[in-house]
């Protein structure tokens, strides 16, 4: 009952992103064509530089891991903010379902997008810019990239729960963790640049252990990577089930704090 | 007329400057103004050593500079819509405003400007750590600033129109209206030769980047700043025929903005649409 009650939860809070993408296609402009022009940029840095093809592979594949991010911090994290200010909150707090359902709705709604997005990006890297994108083994490649997607939708309900209690300051603490955070996880060179104990310290955020470990099964001969491929595994899963206990734990905890303290409809 | 749209611009510079930085101490709100900028550049000069192999060279003081200079260009353009989109959807205001006996422009323009200077303490610390850190020889000669002068007040005016050029199409767009200016700043990142001479894009594509005041002003402020041997977007071109390429790019943007800022607010007050807000 419980399990059916969520499922409809997370169904029917998709529901109106997917409708809404359907609706209103002027989308796949905005949130395609000029964002992959930003990340071509990056591969017209390394074409002035005369790297190697590979590097061009590291920016697509930054550039697609984007999109993710995004999602998980825009569409799924910082959400709770908008639904703030529409009132929509409270109605989620007084729905038999819990907030979970939500949240995972609201990213999955925004899949779609987030998903074409990546593959339009990896597509036209490969056919415009002929990126080599060879995988040596997809058994690894799906079993990274799934860790890496759980691990990183957990921290995006961990910060979620933030906004239960926060409101602006909340949104510019997402806002900020975009470039720093391109940075620290390599989005578009080998992470082990910054220095294996920087690397490891950003390793606390899921993507920069994904990133490295798809590159080294991408790239085995070419990629320094940081740390062994079954090494990384073995984080990216601990930090899947860390942040998903994690953000369903803080998420209890900051719903009662915000109603002790008065704030969970606090808009400002 | 003037003097009412010059307290506009002054009083929505204020409004907007609040809007920035009161959500925070002054400590905190300056390593937040900060932090995003740098992380950009950083990322640019571990993607040039990472190639280059430790090795500086020219292309560092391209990167530096640029990537110096693109938080001003971004908040700028962005700063515009931001306000309209903020008024519009967050704050709800976009009514009462709208209708105050104010131009509503340059109301805008002054939610912009406050989002320029929001973005130099991240130039300045990042031009100062390019001298310290990684010795990007930048220098300001004396007789260099009056075409400083000249060329960042048109670069400021160049951003401002493509910020109004975007706002005229924010009054018709709902649903995806949040992400239209982070695109047009991501557009404009490729096109304008922020970070990579434009003479490294496609043939066809660097036509489209002659089209953009922003290309000019970048251009002119390395020359400011950078020896006459340094990289160039425009290798042909003298710093005299630059800065007038800037004035004729920035008027003709000037008025494609006010174009399509009356086109967009016409449509959207026909529409019914002015002040309509969806958020899914």
């Amino acid at each position: 009952m419980r399990l059916q009650r969520a499922w409809y939860a997370i169904r029917g809070r998709a529901y109106p992103r997917t409708v809404g993408a359907a609706r209103e296609p002027s989308w796949i402009f905005y949130d395609l064509a000029l964002p992959i022009l930003g990340v071509f940029a990056f591969v017209f840095v390394y074409r002035a530089l005369d790297a190697p093809a590979q590097f061009t592979s590291y920016v697509i594949m930054g550039g697609a891991t984007i999109a993710f991010w995004m999602n998980v911090m825009w569409n799924m994290a910082a959400q709770f903010y908008w639904e703030k200010h529409q009132g929509n909150l409270e109605l989620y707090m007084m729905a038999p379902c819990g907030l979970v359902p939500i949240l995972l709705g609201m990213a999955w709604g925004g899949m779609l997008a987030t998903t074409v997005r990546a593959a339009v990006v990896v597509a036209v890297g490969i056919l415009l810019f002929k990126a080599p994108l060879a995988v040596s083994s997809w058994p690894l490649f799906v079993l990274i990239f799934t860790l890496g997607l759980i691990a990183l939708y957990g921290l995006g309900m961990f910060f979620s729960s933030l906004f239960l209690l926060w409101g602006r300051e909340a949104w510019h603490m997402v806002s900020l963790l975009q470039e720093p955070v391109y940075l620290v996880s390599g989005f578009y060179f080998p992470v082990r640049a910054l220095g294996l104990w920087v690397g490891m310290a950003a390793s606390i955020i899921p993507i920069t252990l994904a990133l490295d470990g798809l590159r080294q099964v991408m790239f085995p001969s070419f990629h320094p990577g940081l740390l062994p491929v079954r090494w990384e595994v073995l984080g990216l899963a601990a930090l899947a089930v860390l942040f998903v206990v994690l953000a369903l734990r803080m998420l209890r905890f900051m719903e009662r704090l915000a109603r002790q303290e008065g704030r969970l409809s606090f808009r400002w | 007329m003037v003097a009412r749209a010059l307290r506009t611009v002054r009083v929505g510079f204020w409004l907007g400057w609040q809007v920035q930085s009161n959500w925070t101490d002054p400590f905190l709100f300056f390593v937040y103004s900060v932090a995003r900028p740098l992380g950009g550049t950083l990322i640019l000069v571990f993607m040039f050593f990472v190639v280059a192999g430790g090795r500086r060279g020219p292309m560092l003081d391209f990167f530096v500079v640029g990537a110096a200079l693109w938080p001003t260009v971004v908040w700028a353009m962005q700063g515009l819509a931001w306000g309209l989109l903020e008024d519009r959807e967050h704050f709800k205001t976009i009514a009462y405003i709208y209708t105050a006996p104010i131009p509503f422009w340059a109301y805008l323009v002054g939610r912009g400007l406050a989002s320029a200077v929001v973005a130099m303490p991240a130039t300045l610390l990042t031009l100062i750590a390019g001298i310290a850190l990684l010795r990007v020889p930048i220098i300001l000669p004396l007789d260099h600033i009056p075409y400083l002068v000249a060329a960042f007040g048109l670069g400021v005016v160049g951003l401002l129109a493509i910020g109004m050029t975007t706002v005229g199409l924010l009054f018709l767009i709902s649903g995806e209206a949040w992400r239209l200016p982070e695109a047009m700043g991501q557009a404009l990142y490729l096109l304008c030769g922020a970070v990579f001479p434009i003479t490294v894009l496609p043939g066809w594509l660097e036509p489209a980047a002659r089209l953009l005041p922003v290309t000019y002003w970048l251009e002119a402020m390395r020359r400011v700043f950078l020896p006459a041997d340094a990289v160039r977007s425009f290798p042909g071109m003298g710093d005299g025929p630059l800065l007038g390429t800037l004035l004729l790019v920035t008027a003709i943007w000037a008025a494609i903005a006010a174009l399509a800022y009356a086109a967009g607010l016409t449509r959207a007050r026909q529409k019914g649409i002015l002040d309509f807000s969806t958020g899914y």
